[in-house]
């Protein structure tokens, strides 16, 4: 039985891939899936030209890194210029102060080919220090962090789920192609679980691959001994990380969608629920938190997205803090979760009719 | 008994308010069976519940013994081909039927022998790879057709089949049902060509509103109908007066063996006949026999509302009329 089962499944699986990987109205899957890499990519040459820049720069006006250090505020123009030589670029400008005052305010920008530092100077004083690092691998992981986090599974895995696994009953509806399936000598049962898989399949190929994508866009930036000594440190561990995250995302995420494509002849509006509610997961007490997804895959992401610093001091005070699961609890969390809705589905299935004229 | 038969127990289907059946109860044997009525009357919606893809409200459905709740075993021996025009994108005539078929479980290689004879069958040899979505409307029909036959189903369920099949397809097509029921199989077919269904069926079931109105053989439905709607009988004949008078005659003899139940004789224009109302057709007959013998030339007699246009006439079509 188990092997008939089997059988039927992959049957299953090679109907419906056609349809979950090339079609037409799932182009904007690949879009959601794919726009962070575009960023990425985009973000790793602008960083490289500007690294390249500043390293011609360095060659031209050489500066020591510990130079900087010995800079000071309330410091003169030539005290400056002293340590660390004259600046590769400079302006100022006069500025009325009162009725016949005038001020004179200048900037001053130094590198040493791997951050930069600028200066600004009224009348001749030194005034603030602002000094720009070019993306370290820390900065670039946490930059990471913060679109996968916010961006990539909320809004690109959720939606793209949405799009995929809602179609696989809702799609064949409208499309009036669904009885077919129902007039195989499959069970019901199976029927879910094979277009669950193909569903399943589609995502994961999609977003993990984007995943590792985005990731390796990000690392392009850096020397290869740079991301030689990453990779062998945290780097890996980090990348399995957030594949696996991913591809949890699309597990969870699919079955709540397959069940949504099944019972609701609206998605829109239970799909619009489950985003809230995800949304809403910061704000939750404790309890509440531990009945979606994102609180377990938030849990299992390798590095914590920092707090956006321009998030008001209100809502900064709604949000509550909750310690991660652990990982063995976060993925058996997902896992049940995910069964529970299928289980669900399955035996809704049992009930599920043919009546297109009311679609 | 049961197990070679479809049967229907008191089922009744509502969407909402809006009743699709109501209190059907059929036992459906081997053969031709043809479901006749007008657009709403149930048809589809009856089918649909045989075969699983809708569940009854009440009542319950076996199918040569098998609840249509357990799609894994009812589709071993079942093939449904639905009126639903529409197919999954992409696929050519072949791998349509193949794909379908393995989710049977059967072997690739066993697959691939039931498509190609399932579309032989169908005359969709020279269409077979061309994708579904460029068929014509009678090729779209013959491949549903084929979905439903390839896997030698023991029931096959047909609604409209022949819709928009040219007259040789046609032809082929009732041949293909007329072999499945010679096989002892069931073949259910609903059709509005009252003509095919009259051709082809060994039964029909008359629908009107979501209701049976009658059912089983053509003659059957006819001979029960009789009281309220006498037979009529086109005799020719050489004597048609006489006829006439000899038939009314034989109401009034004192052999009620001869009797006949005439209760309408009308002779034709130009004197070619007599067209003959009764309400013992069987008696009738007899005494037509004993016409011939007391010496009227009979040169032929064709029963004129035997068919199921007239049994549809009588039983639906002042129904749809008040509707």
């Amino acid at each position: 039985m188990i092997r008939l089962w089997c059988t039927q499944v992959l049957a299953i699986i090679r109907l419906e891939m056609k349809k979950t990987f090339f079609a037409r109205r799932g182009l904007w899957v690949y879009l959601l899936a794919f726009a962070p890499l575009v960023l990425f990519v985009s973000h790793s040459i602008a960083i490289g030209h500007r690294r390249a820049e500043l390293e011609r720069i360095a060659r031209d006006h050489p500066v020591s890194r510990a130079a900087f250090n010995d800079i000071q505020p309330g410091m003169t123009r030539d005290e400056v210029t002293q340590k660390l030589g004259r600046p590769y670029t400079q302006w100022s400008r006069r500025i009325r102060d009162g009725h016949n005052d005038q001020r004179e305010r200048s900037h001053w920008r130094y590198t040493d080919g791997k951050s930069e530092l600028f200066l600004s100077f009224e009348d001749g004083k030194l005034t603030s220090i602002h000094r720009s690092e070019l993306d370290t691998l820390s900065q670039v992981s946490r930059i990471f962090a913060g679109v996968f986090q916010s961006y990539y599974l909320r809004l690109a895995v959720f939606f793209g789920c949405v799009g995929v696994f809602v179609n696989l009953f809702r799609g064949e509806m409208l499309d009036k192609s669904l009885h077919f399936y129902l007039l195989t000598p499959t069970r019901r049962e199976v029927l879910l679980a094979g277009k669950y898989l193909a569903g399943l399949l589609a995502t994961v190929v999609i977003f993990t691959s984007s995943t590792a994508l985005q990731w390796l866009a990000l690392l392009w930036q850096f020397d290869r001994t740079t991301i030689a000594e990453f990779l062998s440190s945290t780097g890996w561990s980090q990348f399995s990380s957030y594949l696996i995250v991913t591809a949890l995302a699309c597990v969870g995420y699919g079955s709540v969608f397959l069940a949504v494509g099944l019972l609701f002849r609206n998605p829109i509006i239970p799909t619009a629920i489950v985003l809230l509610w995800e949304g809403i997961n910061p704000f939750l007490p404790a309890a509440l938190k531990k009945i979606s997804m994102i609180y377990y895959l938030q849990s299992l992401c390798p590095v914590s997205a920092a707090a956006d610093r321009d998030v008001p001091g209100l809502v900064q005070l709604l949000i509550s803090p909750v310690q991660p699961a652990t990982r063995s609890v976060a993925v058996l969390s997902i896992v049940i979760l995910t069964g529970v809705v299928l289980v669900v589905a399955a035996r809704l299935s049992r009930r599920m009719e043919i009546n297109y004229s009311t679609e | 008994m049961s197990g070679d038969r479809i049967n229907l127990d008191n089922v009744s289907r509502f969407y909402g308010e809006v009743l699709g059946v109501n209190r059907v109860t059929l036992s459906i044997p081997p053969g031709i069976t043809s479901l006749v009525g007008p657009n709403g009357s149930g048809k589809t919606t009856l089918m649909n519940l045989i075969t699983g893809l809708v569940r009854p409200s009440r009542g319950r459905i076996s199918v040569l013994g098998v609840a249509p709740s357990q799609p894994e075993k009812l589709f071993r021996f079942v093939g449904y081909s639905t009126q639903f025009d529409a197919f999954p994108k992409g696929l050519t005539g072949s791998q349509f039927i193949y794909s379908f078929l393995r989710l049977s479980g059967r072997p690739a290689a066993e697959c691939r022998e039931l498509t190609a004879r399932a579309i032989k069958q169908v005359g969709l040899v020279e269409a077979a790879g061309r994708k579904v979505a460029a068929y014509s409307k009678g090729m779209r029909q013959r491949i549903r057709l084929a979905q439903a036959i390839a896997h030698d189903p023991r029931v096959l369920i047909l609604d409209e089949p022949l819709n928009g099949l040219d007259p040789l397809v046609r032809s082929e097509t009732i041949a293909l049902f007329k072999r499945y029921a010679a096989e002892g199989r069931h073949v259910v077919v609903s059709s509005h060509v009252l003509h095919e269904v009259d051709m082809i069926s060994d039964q029909v079931v008359l629908m009107s509103g979501g209701y049976v109105v009658a059912e089983g053989r053509i003659r059957g439905v006819r001979s029960e109908i009789q009281e309220e709607r006498p037979m009529q009988f086109l005799i020719r004949c050489k004597q048609p007066s006489l006829l006439a008078s000899k038939a009314f005659e034989q109401d009034r003899v004192p052999d009620a063996q001869r009797r006949c139940g005439v209760v309408e004789a009308r002779l034709l224009p130009e004197g070619e006949g007599v067209l003959v109302k009764t309400r013992d057709a069987d008696a009738f007959c007899r005494a037509l026999n004993h016409l011939a013998l007391d010496g009227i030339d009979i040169e032929g007699v064709i029963p004129a509302d035997d068919n199921v246009y007239s049994v549809y006439e009588y039983l639906i079509g002042s129904e749809e009329a008040t509707q």
